[in-house]
């Protein structure tokens, strides 16, 4: 899968969980300072991105995750790693 | 949600040149866009109730705020049907005060767009910061840098908020479940857990506040600026403080002095917990190990005028009394009473915390004598007996108070059977509207009495459970009385000779001062030093001996040695030429196995000090508060008994007379039992000189004078043992007030 396409799909669980509009979405949008995330929507991200992209995520290496940049490269990485 | 508080236009970043009434008002003026805000913008609300962001917002809107409040929610439409932002920048509308909420790691960038939008004032709730290491020590260094950067006044990190009960402003920007009562106490905390107890507790006890405070790691705003805040402010008449970490001694004690002092004082009652005695452990001598922070913390409070308690229940108690009773004209406390023993418990209470609980006028007693039973006790404490109903108790409190050797009333109520409560407590209200005299209350119990206490409460009359808590409050009161009417102690300037000194610490390393050097410094500065002379032979310590008089002492001196007499280099109660001379022989003789890489410098020769007492006088300078100074019993009796108090130097002669009359070896020097006044007035100046030597040379670390010998007056003082610690030799040491004083003289 190319980052174009973990990108386009990031973001829709984006939008999905937290209720925003696409518009508002960039590779820069901090989770919680641009897009309004609330600690249980944080965890309701990662379970997303979990079963969009059918990976396992460790909790504690998502707590270094703060921008969907970040979530695009980091979910890229593991579906690399997985093969 | 609209329509501006009448607050003051929001000032720009204040000059704070200028002398210190100015920097004081540009220092308040800072803090009005905190505690008037005419907007208010939160950032960081969630949608979710019952978690901090979410009710901080509902707290601003539901409390009853005068000003318009902004949502700045990302993602959100609204919250609670007001409009949110995305960012604060978003907002057209002037913003006053921003209150973030967001979590710890986007706070800074939070702060960044409030300095952009030209907000000056921003409370910080989120937690995070210096309270959890290096990494949040980084993440607060971060938010003072923008503060800076933009000028914005900042409360907290890791605070609970603000609470302005002013019905101009009213503003809850905190996560206190209710806005408390209006009232004229200020309370501010170091602690937010401590304030939501504290908010609960003063609901049930009917307590209300002007200001309350919660300003957590006092990264921004600390204590001294909410001092400088409330110094003027019209609706507080007493401040209430909580702190864990005192940083700034000085200027806490200027700012809390224009407070306490002046046209409109105000009291400020505090609890300083976090004693901790680091540092004690590592310091060498007496001063140092005595001077703990919380020595130090004492001495600043008490210099600043300050009334340290040690629990909330006895920092609410004398609030609760001085808010709402006249200030008494003197500490002679009459009780009126239906119970024998709470009656002598209170004057137990009375007396231990320096009340006095004197006789009743001639006059008094026999109107008493008119209105009271044959078996009612007339004298203070009025014992009105166990059957009185309201005649009975308003007919002798209207007695006591018209006594002119009564400046204060204590009711003391336990419920009999035949007790009518709360008529007794509405005749205890008709009184005390006209008394003149502060009037409190102590209706002992719980259940039965407790309509009674309600009568109390809501006319404002201070109740308590205990009559010695009564006590205790009154007593407290009292020391606000005193303090106004105590001159200020500004520091005295004694003639001395400060060039000598800086002479001998030019030439001196790092470590002790040899003993002569150390009384050649105490001299200079004027203090009792007996005439003595280093001696390289017998023959030399025996013609000063022979000069000045037996018996005479010889002491080693060495910088290598510092503890003498375990190398046996003292020798005491030397009665003629003879054994002087084979004394210096021994003890040359005993240090040269003993002591073999010694360096001798000679043996110092004295006439002996006649007994005495044995006092403790000495300085440390500390690293925070700079050069203390120190009086107490001393000897062997220092460690035992630790019967020091701290000051903070230079001092005045009232400071030091105060110093020497808080501890128990002021009792002692008035003379005990027929035993003569030792020179009190040379102790005050000594203490005064050893402040301003202590202030002029930074580079005395610690200075110990343990014993100065008092004997009786006409004897004088004598320093009998000196130890001096100098700091490494360093320029930054030399304090400029020293070139100052040398060009004076």
């Amino acid at each position: 899968m190319n980052s174009s396409e973990v990108y386009r799909r990031v973001v829709g669980v984006v939008c999905r969980v937290l209720n925003v509009d696409g518009s508002l979405v960039e590779p820069e949008s901090h989770f919680v300072f641009d897009l309004g995330a609330e600690s249980t929507q944080s965890i309701q991200l990662v379970a997303g991105f979990e079963a969009e992209f059918g990976i396992e995520i460790d909790a504690e290496a998502a707590l270094g995750v703060q921008t969907v940049g970040a979530a695009v490269d980091f979910i890229a990485q593991q579906l690399k790693d997985k093969g | 949600m609209s329509g501006p508080p009448s607050a003051p236009e929001v000032a720009a970043v204040p000059d704070v040149g200028g002398d210190r009434a100015g920097r004081m008002e540009a220092g308040a003026e800072r803090l009005r866009p905190i505690f008037a805000p005419r907007s208010v913008a939160v950032l960081g609300v969630t949608a979710t109730p019952n978690t901090v962001p979410y009710d901080i917002f509902y707290n601003i809107l539901s409390s009853g705020y005068q000003g318009t409040l902004f949502p700045v929610a990302p993602g959100k439409k609204s919250i609670c049907a007001v409009q949110a932002y995305r960012y604060v920048l978003d907002i057209e509308d002037p913003v006053d005060l921003a209150v973030v909420v967001f979590p710890a790691d986007v706070v800074d960038r939070a702060l960044e767009q409030c300095g952009k939008k030209g907000i000056r004032g921003v409370i910080v709730i989120s937690a995070g910061f210096r309270e959890m290491g290096a990494k949040g020590q980084a993440r607060e260094e971060r938010l003072e840098a923008v503060c800076r950067e933009y000028g914005m006044a900042m409360i907290g990190p890791n605070c609970l908020g603000v609470i302005n009960t002013d019905s101009a402003v009213r503003l809850n920007a905190s996560f206190a479940r209710k806005m408390p009562a209006a009232g004229r106490i200020a309370f501010l905390s170091q602690s937010g857990a401590l304030c939501t107890a504290v908010l609960d507790y003063a609901r049930e006890k009917q307590i209300g506040f002007s200001k309350f405070v919660s300003f957590g790691n006092k990264a921004g705003v600390t204590e001294i600026d909410l001092f400088e805040y409330l110094r003027n402010d019209p609706q507080t008449d007493v401040i209430l403080l909580y702190l864990e970490e005192l940083r700034e001694g000085r200027r806490l004690i200027e700012a809390a002095q224009q407070v306490t002092r002046g046209e409109h004082p105000k009291p400020i009652l505090a609890i300083k917990s976090g004693r901790t005695p680091q540092g004690a452990d590592a310091a060498a001598s007496h001063t140092g190990s005595l001077a703990g922070e919380d020595a130090i913390c004492d001495a600043v409070f008490r210099e600043a005028g300050i009334l340290r308690v040690a629990s909330i229940e006895e920092l609410f108690n004398a609030a609760i009394l001085y808010t709402n009773q006249p200030l008494p004209a003197g500490n002679r406390l009459a009780i009126v009473t239906n119970a024998g023993g709470p009656g002598v418990m209170a004057t137990d209470a009375a007396i231990r915390v320096g009340l006095r609980v004197p006789r009743l006028a001639e006059a008094s007693m026999a109107r008493l004598r008119g209105v009271l039973p044959a078996a009612a006790n007339v004298k203070n404490p009025v014992d009105v007996i166990g059957d009185a109903r309201a005649d009975r108790y308003t007919a002798a409190l209207e007695a006591v108070l018209d006594d002119p050797n009564v400046d204060q009333v204590l009711v003391i109520l336990t419920p009999q059977s035949m007790t009518d409560i709360e008529a007794i407590a509405h005749g205890v209200c008709g009184i005390y509207r006209q008394a003149g005299k502060p009037i409190a209350c102590s209706f002992m119990g719980a259940a039965d009495v407790g309509r009674g206490i309600r009568l109390l409460q809501e006319a404002g009359i201070p109740h308590y459970i205990l009559p010695e808590w009564a006590c205790e409050a009154m007593a407290r009161v009292q020391s606000i009385r005193q303090w106004r009417a105590q001159p200020v102690g500004d520091a005295d300037r004694l003639p001395v000779d400060a060039p000598a000194v800086r002479a001998i610490l030019q030439r001196a390393p790092e470590g002790y001062l040899d003993e002569d050097q150390a009384l050649a410094v105490l001299a200079a500065y004027g203090l009792p030093v007996p005439p003595h002379l280093l001696c390289s032979s017998p023959a030399e310590a025996v013609a000063f001996a022979e000069a000045h008089g037996y018996p005479a002492t010889l002491r080693v001196v060495s910088p290598q040695i510092v503890h003498k007499s375990e190398v046996k280099g003292v020798a005491l109660d030397l009665g003629d030429a003879g054994m002087v001379r084979a004394a210096f022989e021994r003890m040359r003789r005993y240090l040269s196995a003993a002591a073999p890489r010694a360096e001798i410098r000679g043996l110092l020769v004295r006439r002996m000090i006649p007994a005495g007492h044995e006092l403790i006088l000495g300085t440390k300078c500390d690293p925070a508060f700079g050069p203390t100074v120190m009086f107490g019993l001393g000897g062997i009796y220092v460690e035992l008994f630790q019967d020091v108090t701290f000051g903070l130097a230079p001092l005045g002669r009232a400071t030091a007379a105060r110093m020497i009359r808080q501890v128990r070896a002021g009792r002692l020097l008035e003379g005990l039992r027929g035993a003569p006044r030792a020179d009190i007035e040379n102790v005050e100046q000594c203490l005064v000189r050893l402040g301003q030597l202590a202030a002029d040379f930074p580079r005395i670390v610690e200075l110990d004078i343990n014993p100065l010998i008092a004997g009786p007056a006409e004897a004088g003082n004598a320093v009998a043992d000196v130890r001096i610690r100098l700091a490494p030799r360093n320029d930054s040491f030399e304090n400029p007030e020293t070139e100052k004083t040398r060009e004076q003289q």
